[in-house]
């Protein structure tokens, strides 16, 4: 019964600070353009106001996909630990995280494409070559740390750092690592210059070009749910979990920190894009993990 | 009914077929229904058996026996339930095949073959079997499409079962037997010269496993064979390199027998040569297969990339990589199984393969579209698919040791499987439906069956891996390495745990809110898929306006100008081919100049040098 | 066409005929919201559009009144007529708007939308905006600049509030009239394939 408790809060932690994060992102890269920016609190009326509309249904798939998408995503952010409200404490393992958060992709996708249009079709094609890009480097730098922690478990590899202080963070320990896994953060957030999948002015925003009314604005709560999912990764995997406090508040730093670097960048070319994921980020994630591998630097010893 | 009777029951049931098919091509193609039925369930009577020995022929010194074992029913039993499962297609495709009682004939004799492959005894049993599902299926696959394509199957198959002669015949030299456990326990004694022998013995299961340098004949053969072939010879036939690449990895066991080599990462050189052909095999296996427009030619492509996973899994022999190598070979002949049939299904009623002429067919096929998209769940390892226990277990052993390139090219195929996979999804099934599709309707129920139930045994252990985990397990036992740990449904390994009802649960609960907030909310009206956002264009033709052709252009454009094998075997051919030409120009030559030039040559160097000879 | 001075349209008074008082307690308060957060479609049509990139960016900032711009008629709640409508555009315009999801709203900028403005005897555009489209704000001008674009804006928020922004369901209720008047401006349609008409 603890359980099904702790997972209904940390739904509704994620569902109030995620989406109030993202009215003060809004603000942030408005204040960032010189503008004044919307209230911190536009985003839930944005969502109310999506879900009070009327909408449209292109058939059985598309509703569907909308509903596999919201439900995986929720499903995977319930195996996400939140610094130390920890809903499964065995089960947080790292690649049931990041498979469980495809279903919410796929589900996405398919649901796109059902809708029948071509600029949705190509929306997904880029968001899962994007995917190809961002993954991979992402995935071996995570690989050197489940090695050094000889654990997949998110919350041990969380505690794992908390015990050794601040220095004992993966962030200084593997400096190459959490440079490769915040330009990864960007690219899954889907944040400039990583916003290929849905640029609006060239694809008419790319898989969500034909939702609108409820089905869009579940589509919004999925895309905020995965977003703690991605954040609270990093925050975990980099910067160590700490208790519930501690946690937001390395949340709050790391989002902010991609807002302000998207507001000022501009978009990739779905090519470029993969073409710099391969050269930069994955060099340096291999180089990470060999390091730590061959030589066991980073994960005793300090340099 | 023993082994040996249930194989010549096959076989002769093989003749029997086709006589009667000759008759009755529906008749006859029922029958290879009710036979491999029959096979399927005598072979799963024989789960607890092991060490029975069943004698299948003697002559003078040598006989032909068979033995059953536990690790050879794991893969007996995922070959027979392939090829049960497909055999319901047969009736069906009788009057496309261009000899039916042939094609019938052909399926139950290399179903036969297999099974003594997998329960063979001795090496000789062993590859008298092997031979005949090679040229069993090699009549097949021009049923089909194409002659050239069972050429090339043929050509490199050949490679592999020479390399298997040799090494057997050599062995037998050596040791003077031909039986498999004793010739394991003699090179086990020798390590050096084990080596050659693991490695041409090996070289047959990757022949047949379609790894790197001999994946070539994988996507001719898998495209081009009848539609019902295909699904066998990705989900079935593929396996036996996998249990050649067993017997070579476990029975022996190479992480023992092998310990004292130099050692790359935690692993024998031996094996971690295999585990490199194994990551070369899924990134050219996803690279091509996302470029493919054929969904045929596709999945032969993502067969290439699966039994890379297959081969790593089965090469790493250790307690976690391992059991996920041996789990990916049920639930790759099942995924792979479902999307063939699904094609083939697709086929029977619009009569084509390629993507780019099809589109929208979920609201004319809804199950056909229901097996395929379950089959992708479980070939991309997302949970709560079967698909994800293995390829999970498999990342899990390559991580304990540390094998990051390995690792690289897994993840690379892992999240490259979403792409290709994908694009059947969406260019066949999703999107327009062309108005030439407008009138089709759902394949016949004995189709839709077998797509069905391979769905469902992919839920059932994507749920309850621990079902087949446990089997495995024991076959881990027998074989010398430390059993998988599994608990109920709980699956522990040294890197962490992982409970797959736990995991379902709560995604069922996720789907659960999710579906009341969608159901709180105003209801949706139902629109066309035609009226679709458009710039305010107005556009009315449906193939036009559905997006498939080129899918992952700006993704295919960057390695557009790849290196090949294929065009390194074509250059072979072709010295091999001008090498002939010379040797006919100067030796079989009609020009009597050359007659002449010969004759003087022989003539001068008996006059300079006749009395030496 | 342009109408015809003969030909006059059977005007209705659309206005008095309001369903206001047909709200229910939810659309109250899912007015609520919506007067808050207003996505408008990026489909530009007349010379109006000049005006809008300053009134989204630093110096008049939209987005603190909760607009922003979106990409699709379905994610979008208010259509901007911005300036003169040509016939062939007219025809694209009626797609989009009965493309968007309700509620929605349409705004018509400057002295083109209201009465034909400099082109009020142009063969080819159409003078007035209410006949085709239910028209829920003009904002007059020969263009109105950004202040008075926004004051637009606010109004619009104002009305829908009120509830009084109901020109979709003006749309629904009158859907014949509105037929009839598109139907009789942009003639008979021959369609040859997807590029020409």
């Amino acid at each position: 019964m603890s359980t099904f408790f702790l997972a209904v809060a940390l739904l509704l932690l994620a569902f109030f600070w995620q989406i109030t994060l993202s009215g003060i992102q809004r603000k942030v890269t408005a204040r960032i353009h010189r503008r004044v920016g919307s209230p911190w609190y536009q985003n839930f009326i944005d969502l109310f106001k999506a879900w009070s509309k009327s909408s449209i249904s292109h058939g059985f798939i598309y509703d569907f996909g909308v509903l596999m998408a919201l439900g995986g995503t929720i499903a995977t952010l319930i195996f996400v630990p939140a610094g130390n409200l920890i809903v499964f404490k065995n089960l947080d393992n790292f690649f049931v995280i990041v498979y469980l958060l495809a279903i919410g992709s796929l589900g996405m996708a398919m649901s796109a494409v059902g809708s029948g249009n071509p600029w949705a079709s190509i929306g997904v094609m880029r968001a899962l070559t994007q995917m190809l890009g961002y993954e991979l480097p992402y995935i071996m730098t995570v690989f050197g740390i489940i090695y050094a922690n000889k654990t997949a478990s998110i919350h041990a590899i969380a505690e794992a750092q908390q015990t050794m202080g601040i220095m004992g963070w993966n962030m200084f320990r593997m400096p190459l690592g959490v440079i490769v896994g915040f330009i990864s953060l960007m690219g899954m957030l889907g944040k400039k210059p990583f916003d290929t999948p849905i640029a609006p002015a060239e694809i008419a925003s790319g898989p969500l070009v034909e939702y609108g009314g409820k089905h869009l604005g579940m589509l919004m709560l999925q895309h905020e749910f995965a977003t703690f999912v991605e954040v609270g990764l990093f925050v975990n995997l980099f910067m160590g979990g700490g208790t519930i406090i501690t946690f937001l508040i390395k949340y709050f730093v790391v989002y902010m920190l991609a807002t302000m670097i998207a507001s000022v960048v501009a978009r990739f070319k779905i090519d470029q894009l993969v073409t710099f994921y391969y050269k930069v980020p994955l060099a340096l994630a291999f180089i990470q993990t060999a390091i730590i591998i061959f030589t066991g630097l980073g994960v005793s010893i300090w340099l | 009914m023993a082994l040996n009777t249930l194989i010549l029951f096959i076989l002769l049931g093989g003749l029997v077929t086709y006589f009667v098919s000759k008759v009755n091509n529906k008749a006859g193609a029922w029958l290879t229904v009710i036979i491999s039925l029959v096979a399927l369930f005598y072979v799963y009577s024989l789960k607890d058996s092991s060490g029975e020995v069943f004698n299948v022929f003697n002559y003078g010194n040598y006989s032909l026996n068979l033995v059953t074992s536990n690790y050879a029913w794991f893969f007996s039993i995922v070959m027979v339930l392939v090829y049960s499962m497909v055999s319901f297609f047969n009736p069906y495709w009788m009057e496309k095949v261009i000899h039916p009682s042939a094609y019938n004939l052909f399926y139950l004799l290399s179903l036969g073959g297999t099974l003594g492959v997998f329960y063979a005894k001795d090496f000789l049993t062993l590859f008298i079997f092997w031979e005949l599902v090679v040229w069993s299926s090699m009549f097949i696959i021009p049923l089909g499409k194409s002659r050239r394509a069972s050429v090339v199957y043929y050509g490199i198959s050949t490679i592999g079962s020479f390399a298997m002669l040799y090494a057997i015949l050599m062995l037998n030299v050596k040791y003077g037997t031909f039986d498999i456990q004793s010739n394991i326990q003699n090179m086990s004694s020798d390590p050096k010269f084990a080596v050659l022998f693991f490695f041409l013995i090996v070289m047959a299961g990757l022949t047949k496993l379609g790894i790197f340098p001999f994946y070539t004949w994988l996507p001719i053969a898998h495209g081009n064979a009848p539609h019902t072939f295909s699904p066998v010879l990705s989900g079935g036939l593929v396996k036996m390199g996998g249990f050649v690449a067993f017997l070579m990895t476990a029975v022996l066991p190479t992480s023992k027998v092998f310990a004292n080599h130099v050692q790359i990462i935690n692993n024998p050189y031996e094996n971690y040569i295999l585990m490199i052909l194994g990551a070369i095999s899924i990134i050219i296996g996803t690279l091509m297969a996302i470029k493919q427009d054929d969904a045929k030619k596709l999945i032969a492509y993502s067969t290439v990339s699966n039994s890379g996973y297959i081969l790593i899994g089965l090469a790493m022999v250790d307690q976690t990589g391992f059991a996920g190598g041996m789990m990916h070979v049920f639930n790759h002949a099942m995924a792979s199984g479902a999307m063939f049939l699904s094609f083939a299904a697709v086929a029977y009623r619009t009569g084509t393969t390629k993507i780019s002429e099809l589109g929208g067919l979920i609201k004319r096929m809804p199950v056909t579209f229901t097996a395929y998209l379950v089959a992708i769940i479980s070939l991309a390892g997302i949970p709560p698919m079967s698909g994800f226990a293995s390829k999970w277990l498999i990342y899990q052993g390559l991580l304990r040791k540390g094998n990051m390139f390995i690792a690289f090219a897994a993840f690379f195929g892992s999240v490259g499987s979403f792409m290709y996979v994908f694009r059947p999804l969406a260019g066949a099934f999703l999107g327009q439906l062309s108005p030439k599709h407008k009138e089709i309707k759902e394949v016949p129920f004995w189709m839709q069956l077998p797509m069905l139930i391979m769905s469902g045994l992919t839920i059932l252990y994507g749920v309850y891996p621990g079902l087949m985990l446990k089997y495995i397990a024991k076959i881990q036992e027998t074989i010398g390495l430390t059993p998988l740990q599994i608990d109920g449904t709980k699956i522990l390994t040294p890197n962490g745990m992982w409970d797959s009802w736990i995991v379902t649960l709560v995604f069922t609960i996720g789907f659960i809110i999710a579906a009341v907030i969608y159901f709180v909310l105003p209801k949706a009206k139902s629109v066309d898929l035609m009226d679709t956002y458009t710039g305010g264009e107005f556009i009315y033709d449906p193939d036009k306006y559905h997006y498939s052709s080129n899918y992952y252009a700006p993704f295919e454009r960057l390695y557009k100008n790849h290196p090949s094998v294929e065009k390194f075997y074509d250059a072979i051919a072709l010295r091999f081919h001008e090498f002939g030409l010379l040797v006919k120009t100067w030796f079989f030559n009609e020009n009597p100049a050359f007659t002449v030039f010969w004759i003087s040559l022989v003539m001068t160097a008996i006059i300079m040098w006749g009395d030496k000879i | 066409m342009a109408l015809n001075e003969n030909e006059k349209i059977n005007e209705i008074d659309v206005n008095e005929l309001d369903c206001r008082d047909t709200l229910t307690f939810w659309e109250k308060f899912g007015n609520i919201f919506r007067s808050k957060s207003i996505w408008m479609l990026h489909y530009c049509t007349g010379c109006g559009a000049m005006e809008l990139p300053p009134t989204m960016t630093s110096r008049f900032d939209m987005e603190r009144i909760g607009m922003a711009p979106m990409a699709t008629p379905r994610q979008a709640d208010v259509l901007l007529i911005t300036g003169y409508l040509s016939v062939k555009t007219l025809r694209r315009i009626i797609y989009t708007y009965e493309q968007m999801q309700n509620p929605k709203y349409v705004v018509g900028f400057g002295s083109c939308t209201l009465n034909g403005g400099v082109y009020y005897d142009s063969y080819a555009v159409i003078s007035r905006l209410d006949y085709y489209l239910p028209v829920d704000l003009y904002i007059a001008g020969c263009m109105p600049r950004p202040e008075a674009v926004m004051s637009g804006f606010k109004k619009l928020m104002d009305m829908i509030k009120k509830g009084e922004a109901l020109g979709w369901k003006r749309y629904q209720k009158y859907y014949d009239w509105y037929k009839k008047n598109q139907v009789r401006a942009l003639g008979e349609v021959y369609v040859k394939d997807e590029f020409h008409e």
